[in-house]
């Protein structure tokens, strides 16, 4: 009794201490968390630093200096490329750690290591699709590039020369909140992160879907309503361009081009569809058309807002180098930005680099597989998934010649064998040396550099645009492009038939490119590479071309263009669809006449077609427009049924050239056809309907477009609401230039002026440079974003010219042990 | 009674400062063995002594921060309970100075019962 008597207090002590040491569920350690001297009070930053740090760190060939501007933007002194990477690696960490290793924990399927088994399906869908397992391999072929192997490596050595500075306090914030400390940095992670940027890219597809809809209505349907190219279209090679080149031979179209999924054979695996509003713009001008004489260039990715943001600003320096620009977080060199001679950009190609493949297994153990007139055998893999807590789940995924089984077990069957869909995916073909390419734009000088350095890009292939102060601008479409015959894999494949494989590569060299065009500038938009003539087959659709046309359009009138011209170009809200469309409309509407007494039709066939912050009309058209494509569609192509809807653009062209056509009526009304007019007028009272629901009746400001769209900008783990920002007043939309939508939108906006001696360029993006939520620096550039205003970017010369923009200056020293 | 807790604040704030989030504790245990009167004093004295330290330092934080990093914190916390208005700092350290208050009131209490085990001889029944 006496021990019980002396003791309890301790014991409830030590028990408190384990209680709030230690996570229960999703609650954190408390004690942890909240100590002042420990939690996350040590993450609210106070005073930005000021004057100069040093710091040895081990791994480091010579001094190297690191100064950081008034907008928290390093600039980045080496001595040597090591060193560079060393450092770039170190200073990304510093700000961005948490981040990237979140990528990469996304990449690999291994989130239920972090946030538990709610995220196992998740994960088993990225394991399936086979990231991590090709991350792998990649990372064990890439110590046989010596280039490669070496940017990476010294990048990893300073991303862990950071973390292993590091102790509980000065972990960033979300290792606190989630209770769980970073790995070490390695070149795999490094692969997984561009991984994850394929698959935000070029993961998706709508085989399965038009596969249902082709067994359904059949290939006259298809040919009508799902064409194989728009009508009305600008595509990124100017129309008439030459093809300087000598095609290989098409393969010819075999008999049969895709398979049934009939009854329970349908893929039951959901591969999400191409992200419409994933796009991006990027344009050039030539000297002939700028105040200067010289190009002025031009993109905006547009991709998820988040915080912390996709994107890092950099000056990269070191002998022979001198970048400045952007970098994903995770990645050595700069991805989008300009040196003293060049600049260039990206925009996705969006080609059909995903193919699925109907397996047809021997038998019910799955070994072998029919191909070519032959049993091939299954290679099997095991995924397994560490839950949080110790739990481990285990997932066998197949493997065929064509890439993993997605879709396997007792989801599909012909007759009583298993069947499976294999994919094939560029992103499991992909090497590393994709960030050669970036490692020697970062060095590149003229046109040739340009070329040259677009050589070792594979995936996912991308519009580089360029420009030199040699007067150049050029485009390239440029990756590893599947060679295939006209329409392979527009849907299922047949995995059993050797003509269904890809057929080869389409020659780096006769990918889509263009020089100096005689009409001075060149843009994309995500649309249509090339007009028909191109003689390869790179998908059957692409992006609507509506923001295209307009950048075209805006393009061909401007003279005399200044950096501030295309800046108002990227701001650009104006509607192409509404011009093309409303006029149609409006008219349509007006003949009904309870409709034409509202002051919403009042206020749609006044609206000027812009999508400004203010405008009620873009609220209406917005909301408008797919109740409309719903009212005309969801009848006979339900989403229910893994079906699709036709284009915008085909829509749009029934409308115009065809109102009587069918379609209109609505197939589940047995009593009456629907007309055009009907289905206008009945979507155009859904969307008012909605509209009310939502934000009540029609006012200026409830219905005002910022607030209807709604753009908010959220951190990357969804719980942490907090974390973001909302309630940001902006225009635009997923179909004008400044395609804002409520999540997307532009991630980074550049603008670079060329000059013979010295570049001026422009940027922001809708973030800030520090990853902490308890910086000045996290959020500081959303609202000047939001206005459409681009920061001036300090781009120096040398460490001689050092301006007075600058806050702070770390020096790292080699560490002599 | 004032020397407990001024030696707890000063050792206290300086355990704290280098080691783990509960290093208050074995402080309060040591010096409450060492100086504690009776048990009430070591506990009240010792929760005092480690809410003054978690107290003032995360005001002090609060106060020199650039950004109101509590309010984000606790927004994650306090989501959908109603809660919009108080500003995030005054439920996160009462929460802190809660736990704080006891993990220390205990260590103290523990060191004064502790001591008792070894010095003091067995009595009657217990």
């Amino acid at each position: 009794m006496k021990v019980i008597r002396c003791f309890w207090p301790l014991f409830v002590a030590v028990g408190l201490i384990y209680l709030f040491g230690n996570a229960w569920g999703t609650i954190p350690p408390m004690g942890k968390l909240l100590s002042p001297f420990q939690g996350y009070l040590q993450n609210a930053e106070t005073a930005v630093p000021s004057g100069k740090m040093e710091l040895a760190v081990g791994g480091l060939k010579e001094a190297v200096t690191i100064w950081y501007d008034d907008n928290a933007v390093p600039h980045v002194f080496a001595q040597n490329d090591e060193d560079l990477y060393f450092a770039q690696g170190y200073v990304v960490a510093r700000d961005r750690l948490w981040q990237m290793e979140f990528y990469t924990l996304v990449a690999a399927g291994r989130l239920t290591e972090i946030v538990g088994d709610a995220a196992l399906a998740f994960d088993r869908n990225n394991r399936r699709m086979g990231m991590a397992r090709s991350a792998a391999t990649i990372a064990e072929k890439l110590k046989t590039d010596t280039l490669s192997s070496k940017i990476a490596t010294a990048y990893a050595a300073g991303v862990n020369a950071y973390i292993d500075q590091l102790r509980y306090r000065s972990l960033p914030i979300e290792y606190k909140l989630l209770n769980y400390a970073p790995e070490h940095w390695s070149p795999e992670k490094t692969i997984l992160m561009l991984m994850n940027m394929r698959n935000t890219l070029n993961g998706g597809s709508n085989d399965d879907r038009l596969t249902n809809v082709l067994a359904t209505y059949g290939p006259n349907v298809i040919a009508d309503l799902f064409p194989d190219y728009p009508g009305v279209e600008s595509p990124v090679i100017p129309v008439g361009t030459p093809w300087a080149f000598t095609p290989l031979t098409t393969p010819s179209v075999p008999d049969t081009t895709w398979t049934v999924p009939g009854g329970d054979q349908r893929m039951a695996m959901e591969i999400a569809t191409p992200r419409p509003e994933v796009g991006s713009n990027n344009w050039a001008v030539h000297g002939s058309r700028t105040a200067t004489g010289l190009p002025l260039l031009a993109n905006d990715p547009h991709l998820q807002l988040t915080l912390p943001s996709i994107w890092y600003q950099m000056q990269l320096s070191a002998p022979g180098v001198n970048v400045y620009g952007v970098a994903l977080p995770g990645t050595p060199a700069i991805i989008i930005g300009f040196t003293k001679d060049i600049a260039w950009g990206v925009t996705n190609v969006g080609s059909d680099v995903m193919d699925f493949y109907r397996i047809r297994f021997r038998d019910s153990t799955r070994r072998e597989y029919w191909h070519d007139d032959s049993w091939k055998p299954v290679v099997f893999h095991t995924e397994t998934f560490i839950i949080k807590g110790g739990a481990m789940v285990r997932d066998t995924v197949l493997y065929t010649h064509h890439g993993p089984v997605v879709n396997q077990g007792s989801e599909a069957s012909i007759g009583n064998i298993p069947a499976g869909y294999a994919m094939r995916w560029i992103t499991n073909e992909t090497d590393g040396s994709d960030m050669l390419t970036f490692h020697y734009l970062n060095r590149a000088k003229d046109y040739d550099d340009y070329r040259q350095a677009l050589t070792y890009f594979v995936a996912p292939a991308q519009h580089f645009i360029f420009s030199s102060n040699g007067n150049d601008i050029a485009i390239t479409s440029n990756g590893r492009l599947p060679l295939k015959w006209k329409g392979q894999g527009k849907y299922l494949l047949d995995g059993t038939l050797a003509s269904h494989d890809w057929q080869g590569w389409i020659p780096a060299s006769q990918n889509p490119t263009v020089k100096n065009p005689s009409a001075g500038f060149l843009s994309s938009a995500n649309q249509f590479p090339t007009d028909t003539t191109y003689p390869y087959y790179l998908d059957w659709k692409f992006a609507h071309s509506s923001r295209a046309l307009r950048i075209n359009e805006r393009l061909a009138a401007m003279n005399g263009a200044n950096a501030d011209s295309l800046r108002r170009l990227q701001n650009d809200n104006f509607n192409v669809d509404a011009r093309r469309i409303l006029p149609k409309l409006i008219p349509v509407l007006a003949s009904i006449d309870s409709i034409r007494e509202l002051s919403e039709f009042t206020v749609l066939s006044k609206w000027n077609y812009r999508n400004d912050a203010k405008e009620i009309g873009a609220s209406i058209f917005e909301y408008w427009i797919p109740e409309l494509r719903r009212a005309m569609w969801d009848d006979e192509f339900p989403m229910d049924g893994r079906m699709l809807y036709p284009s915008l653009d085909r829509t749009f062209s029934l409308i115009e050239n065809d109102p009587t056509a069918s379609w209109f009526d609505n197939s589940h009304t047995t009593s009456s056809i629907e007309s055009m007019t009907d289905i206008a007028a009945q979507s155009f009272m859904a969307a008012l309907c909605k509209l009310r629901e939502q934000f009540g009746p029609l006012s200026s400001n409830d219905w005002a477009w910022a607030n209807v769209k709604h753009t908010r900008i959220m951190h990357l783990v969804p719980a942490f609401t907090s974390f973001g920002r909302t309630g940001i007043q902006t225009g635009g939309g997923g179909e004008v230039i400044n395609a804002t939508t409520a999540t997307h939108g532009p991630s980074w906006r550049m603008v670079v002026q060329l000059d013979r001696d010295w570049p001026t360029a422009y940027g922001l993006y809708p973030g800030g440079q520090s990853g902490n939520p308890g910086s000045p620096f996290y959020d500081n550039m959303i609202d000047r974003w939001a206005s459409g205003k681009l920061d001036t970017l300090l781009f120096i010369k040398d460490l001689q010219s050092i301006p007075g923009r600058m806050m702070y200056q770390i020096s790292l020293k080699p560490n002599p042990r | 009674m004032i020397g407990l807790y001024l030696l707890i604040l000063v050792i206290g704030a300086v355990a704290s400062y280098i080691g783990p989030w509960w290093a208050i504790a074995p402080v309060c245990f040591i010096l409450c063995w060492w100086k504690g009167k009776t048990a009430v004093a070591a506990y009240w004295i010792s929760a005092t002594g480690g809410v003054s330290i978690w107290l003032v330092y995360a005001l002090y934080l609060h106060a020199v921060a650039e950004v109101d990093l509590s309010n984000r914190v606790a927004g994650i916390f306090l989501a959908g309970l109603g809660a919009d208005g108080i500003p995030g700092i005054i439920p996160l350290t009462f929460l802190a100075v809660l736990i704080i208050g006891l993990v220390s009131g205990f260590s103290g209490l523990a060191g004064i019962r502790a001591r008792s085990f070894i010095n003091r001889p067995q009595q009657g029944t217990g």
